[in-house]
């Protein structure tokens, strides 16, 4: 099928290792990737029910001139035809209104932090929401390119989680790589899960491309962290917690991200994955 | 328990959300009442800063004053809030017409603060815009917060913006009818009810915390017939200052963009003009509320010559505010140049006809401000309602009919757009509901295309494809590339029937020999006035769509025209 | 009644993303319940009521017309029959002869077919060359049960106005009782009266059983 990346360039050593990533999922999966280059230190993107403006620090805007060069350079290293986004609408004169119409969205892990500042640990506000509102997954990228060589899936026992599942078994059949999944039990048992995944006729695709099913017990959440391969892409499904919940008990995703450094690719509460 | 909490879920989504007029309404005066407070705290707080800066302003480096509030809200609206710079008002309609009324939680309170600093440092703007601009936001993140659906949402906006006008002026139907008739478009039973709440909430939230004021005190007026034919005459004056009004806004506005300097210095330039104007006019700095009142309770001094000068000074000192990097609206400098017009108009006409014994010159600039406000925004319905609710009664209620109808009709002959449509006109983004403009906006190519369509090698014989063709109704055929799918051109039946109806070329040639390749194409991206504009250039009623060289479908006409008709039905048809 | 998005975007006639977007845009009665929609079938049927929008609950798809299966040639020249040695010296003798001969057809519909075949052929010869003539009546003789194709080898040549003028041997005759299949048998017999072939075996009088299964042949190249 023909999926389509957004990705926001930018034109710093590091904005290149985050474009690398970005080119190499989507050759993987078969996607191609469209560039945004900006050209304000701000944009707007309109989701369903949300405004979100994400606001760019200076890097984003570093070297105008060269921008373009450089991601052409790129996009012809990895053999694909250079395409760049270019913004219809203006809710302001310096503020374009960015189309959601993509199937995925590349961001780094901070989206307005400057490089040297992007600490572990943290997911920046904005890509959170982002992550929030939008309808398609979002591929958050490790700060060095690193090519993966496996998924691992991530599977709790919410609906979001299946999305992931559906995702990454989507991922695993367009690119042929072996696909894992890890399973916390918490509640419920092996069986459950099982059964979670019979009730949503995921079952023969499991069977048919799931190398392994890990499941941990409760306490072993950070040897299932370990136990990811460090070259594997992770897709997991964001949860849609409130703000007192998220303060209260910390999110799970926040865990997961400050402790591992691979490409998470995470579906958001709004994301719709079909398998056609 | 279970049953409570079925009965509970029935009510909630029968009252509720199925039927959401008791939630718009609750939604709508909170919104009013929120975007009320707004408008208070904003006035109160302009009030007291005027005050306090006012033994300053005589000093020579007061002028520097406006410069120092414009550069910080400049500064604060680009670096801190980053709202990205713009009137208000116009990315209010933008919003709602384009986005359902998705508007920022930050654009809540960032015109408030900056134009706090514009104004109370003397800058000649108006608190109204920002306060809309913070109203409709209350109302949209209202909605956001409760999910409510595009036209509920548009509904809150509507009622954050009636709540703000009418909280400032203490004029709740100036309100309701400024949200209708400027920032939504349409009048629709759904609506007007919400608002018209939300701005009694407002108002009365200005009444409990300014108790018993006014924004304007006057003298009861005595209009009579003989006023009528001088109106006729003011109502053209206005016109004329209305469009002069308007289009220096616009063209020093534009000096500014061409002027190279950062916007830090924009603001600078712009405030210490208006601030050296102000040394020597006190009456063109701020929004002018205080000018106002002398104007209408009749005790003001001027001169004609100098009242009209002033007149211009205003206009200058606004555009320079407004277009160098000040923050604030155009409605209350509106107020002042149409209440100096009036007293100018009233004074001349004392000159020419000392005897004519025509009404006092407080209620020639009530006139005035009727025409300009009608004049700029061409809103003559809010003009009439504001003013008559400022004057409390019905007495000029002809004269006010007369000039605000001739002035906004006017000034639209000789300036179609509104000064705060023409950006989104020149932008081709002023979508009323149900208008072209709308419809086709809303449908995107997504629900218009069609997919299912067989496509063929380009490397195919001839003869395979008339096989092909006999077993398939479709009448245009996609021709690709084997191996990457790369889509090559369109095989269209009637082009081709010639050929298919000559046995003898079956085996001569290949599909890439008959294909057109030179066929205009559309992506999905494109926006469907786009794309019916390309189609209507090149005579098609078809047009393939190609996304990152692959064929994606085709787009008839009569598919558009079906879902065009749909969408009518339903954009207009909402009760 | 709950209703799916799917069947909605049936009942209204649009796409699935276009109910997204008129449930986006509060255009539709619908109940959400996290992340699903779903629409209650009596609230729909009230608000379209008052909208004057046509909802089609309960015819589910467009009139379909009903074909019966297509029937391939060789069935229906077994069901006509192959008959040699008609005699007849115009073409009205041979068409009447012919009639006569032919079991298929019902005894009482006989002298209505003549005087249809009779028309058809005034109006303009079926002769369409090669000695090859296709009798067929202009409307569809709807008494018959069965679509028939009959052989009548002539017993000598008829000058039949053919196109080509060659005195025509052998007449099809086309009898069936519904229109797109008699245009379906045309266009298969047509196919194999191309091939020239063909037409010499069809001089050789060739038996019955050949012949079909020749034409069997025939039809198996024929892609439509």
């Amino acid at each position: 099928m023909n999926y389509s990346l957004l990705h926001i360039f930018r034109n710093t050593p590091f904005g290149r290792e985050t474009f690398l990533q970005s080119l190499y999922f989507c050759n993987t999966i078969g996607a191609y990737p469209i560039v945004y280059i900006p050209k304000s230190d701000k944009f707007l993107l309109y989701f369903s029910n949300d405004a979100v403006q994400v606001d760019l620090n200076h890097s984003y805007l570093n070297a105008p001139e060269t921008a373009k060069r450089h991601a052409e350079e790129l996009f012809e290293d990895m053999g694909l035809k250079p395409m760049f986004y270019e913004p219809k609408n203006y809710t302001a004169s310096t503020l374009p209104d960015i189309s959601t119409n993509f199937d995925y969205l590349c961001c780094p892990r901070s989206i307005s932090d400057l490089s040297s500042k992007i600490r572990l640990g943290h997911i920046g506000p904005k890509v959170r929401r982002i992550i929030k509102h939008a309808s398609f997954p979002v591929l958050i990228t490790g700060p060095v390119f690193k090519p993966w060589k496996s998924i691992s899936v991530f599977l709790g026992g919410s609906e979001n989680s299946l999305n992931a599942l559906r995702l990454g078994l989507k991922i695993c059949m367009a690119s042929d790589l072996p696909l894992n999944i890890y399973t916390l039990l918490e509640k419920k048992g092996e069986e459950d899960y099982r059964e979670l995944i019979r009730k949503n006729s995921l079952e023969s695709l499991v069977a048919q491309y799931v190398s392994k099913w890990h499941f941990y017990g409760n306490q072993e959440f950070d040897t299932m962290l370990y136990e990811v391969p460090h070259d594997s892409l992770i897709v997991l499904g964001a949860y849609d917690h409130g703000i007192i919940k998220e303060l209260l008990l910390g999110s799970k995703m926040e865990h997961i991200q400050s402790t591992v450094l691979n490409n998470l690719l995470i579906t958001g509460p709004h994301c719709n994955i079909s398998l056609q | 328990m279970q049953t409570i909490k079925n009965i509970y879920k029935a009510i909630y989504y029968k009252l509720f959300r199925l039927d959401d007029r008791l939630l718009l309404i609750i939604a709508g005066s909170v919104a009013g009442i929120c975007s009320g407070l707004a408008a208070v705290v904003l006035r109160l707080s302009l009030e007291f800063m005027i005050e306090w800066l006012h033994p300053f302003r005589h000093y020579w480096w007061a002028l520097v004053l406006p410069a120092l509030g414009a550069l910080l809200s400049s500064l604060y609206l680009e670096k801190v809030s980053r709202e990205g710079a713009g009137h208000g008002v116009p990315e209010v309609i933008y919003a709602v017409s384009r986005y359902g009324g998705l508007l920022r939680l930050r654009s809540s309170y960032s015109r408030l603060l900056s134009s706090f600093l514009t104004i109370a440092s003397g800058g000649s703007a108006g608190p109204e815009a920002p306060v809309v601009m913070s109203g409709s936001a209350i109302g949209s993140n209202i909605a956001k917060f409760l999910v409510l659906n595009d036209r509920q949402r548009i509904t809150l906006v509507g009622c954050g913006t009636a709540g703000a006008i009418a909280a400032i002026f203490n004029a709740p139907i100036a309100g309701l009818v400024f949200s209708i008739e400027v920032i939504l478009g349409e009048w629709k039973f759904v609506n007007i009810i919400p608002i018209a709440i939300a701005a009694v909430a407002g108002a009365q939230v200005c009444q409990a915390i300014i108790p018993g004021q006014v924004i304007f005190n006057h003298q009861p007026f005595n209009m009579m017939a003989v006023d009528l034919l001088p109106s006729l005459g003011l109502a053209v004056l206005t016109a004329l200052i209305s469009v002069c009004f308007t289009k220096s806004l616009r063209k020093i506005g534009g000096l500014a963009k061409k002027s190279f300097l950062p916007f830090w210095g924009q603001a600078i330039v712009g405030g210490c003009i208006v601030g050296a104007i102000g040394i020597y006019m006190p009456l063109v700095l701020g929004e002018g509320y205080r000018f106002i009142q002398t104007m209408i309770s009749g005790s003001f001094s001027m001169g004609i010559f100098l009242t009209f000068v002033v007149i211009f000074a205003k206009i200058f000192a606004t555009a320079m505010t407004l277009g160098w990097g000040g923050s604030g609206g155009i409605f209350a400098p509106c107020l002042l140049i149409g209440s100096l017009t009036g007293v100018l108009f009233h004074k001349v006409l004392f000159v020419l006809f000392p005897t004519v014994g025509c009404a006092s010159e407080g209620a020639y600039a009530l006139l005035g401000m009727a025409g300009l406000i009608s004049g700029v925004m061409q809103a003559p319905l809010t003009g009439i309602f504001l003013i008559v609710e400022i004057t409390g009664g019905y007495e000029t209620i002809l004269p006010l009919i007369l000039v605000s109808s001739i002035a906004s009709t006017m000034s639209h002959y000789i300036e179609p757009a509104s000064f705060y449509l023409k950006d989104l006109i020149e932008r081709g983004q002023f979508m009323r509901p149900g208008t072209d403009a709308r419809i086709l906006s809303d449908l995107s190519l997504n629900e218009l295309i069609e997919t299912d369509y067989i496509q063929v090698s380009e490397n195919m014989v001839f003869r395979d494809f008339i096989n092909i063709i006999k077993l398939s109704k479709q009448n245009f055929f996609p021709v690709i590339e084997d191996k990457t799918q790369i889509y090559k051109g369109v095989i269209q039946l009637s082009t081709i029937r010639r050929y298919a109806l000559e046995p003898g070329m079956y085996d001569m040639v290949f599909l890439n020999q008959i294909m057109d390749a030179e066929v205009v194409t559309a992506s999905l991206g494109d926006d469907l006035q786009d794309v019916l504009d390309l189609m209507d250039l090149n005579n098609m009623d078809n047009i393939p769509v190609i996304e990152n060289d692959r064929f994606i479908g085709m787009i008839a006409k009569t598919k558009v025209l079906d879902l065009y008709r749909r969408e009518l039905i339903m954009q207009t048809n909402i009760q | 009644m709950e209703l799916s998005k799917f069947e909605l975007s049936k009942y209204l006639g649009v796409e699935q993303n276009t109910i997204d977007r008129w449930i986006r845009q509060g255009k539709l009665p619908v109940s959400r319940r996290g992340a699903t929609y779903s629409f209650c079938a009596t609230d729909l049927k009230r608000w379209a009521a008052k909208k004057n929008i046509s909802l089609n609950f309960e015819k589910q798809s467009p009139l379909e017309k009903k074909i019966g299966p297509l029937i391939s040639l060789t069935k229906a020249i077994q069901n006509g029959g192959v008959y040699f040695n008609i005699q007849g010296d115009d073409v009205k003798d041979a068409l009447n002869c012919s009639i006569e001969t032919i079991q298929s057809i019902p005894q009482e519909f006989k002298p209505d077919l003549l005087v249809r075949l009779m028309e058809r052929e005034q109006a303009l010869s079926t002769g369409i060359g090669n000695g090859i003539a296709i009798p067929h009546p202009r409307t569809q003789p709807a008494y018959l049960n069965e679509p028939l194709v009959a052989i009548c080898f002539l017993e000598n040549p008829v000058d039949y106005h053919a196109l080509d003028n060659q005195s025509v041997f052998i007449l099809f005759f086309i009898l069936c009782p519904d229109l797109k299949l008699h245009l379906h048998l045309l266009s298969s017999l047509s196919f194999c009266l191309r091939d020239k072939s063909f037409i010499q075996f069809l001089k050789s009088r060739p038996d019955p059983e050949v012949l079909i299964e020749k034409i069997e042949v025939l039809q198996t190249s024929n892609t439509l």
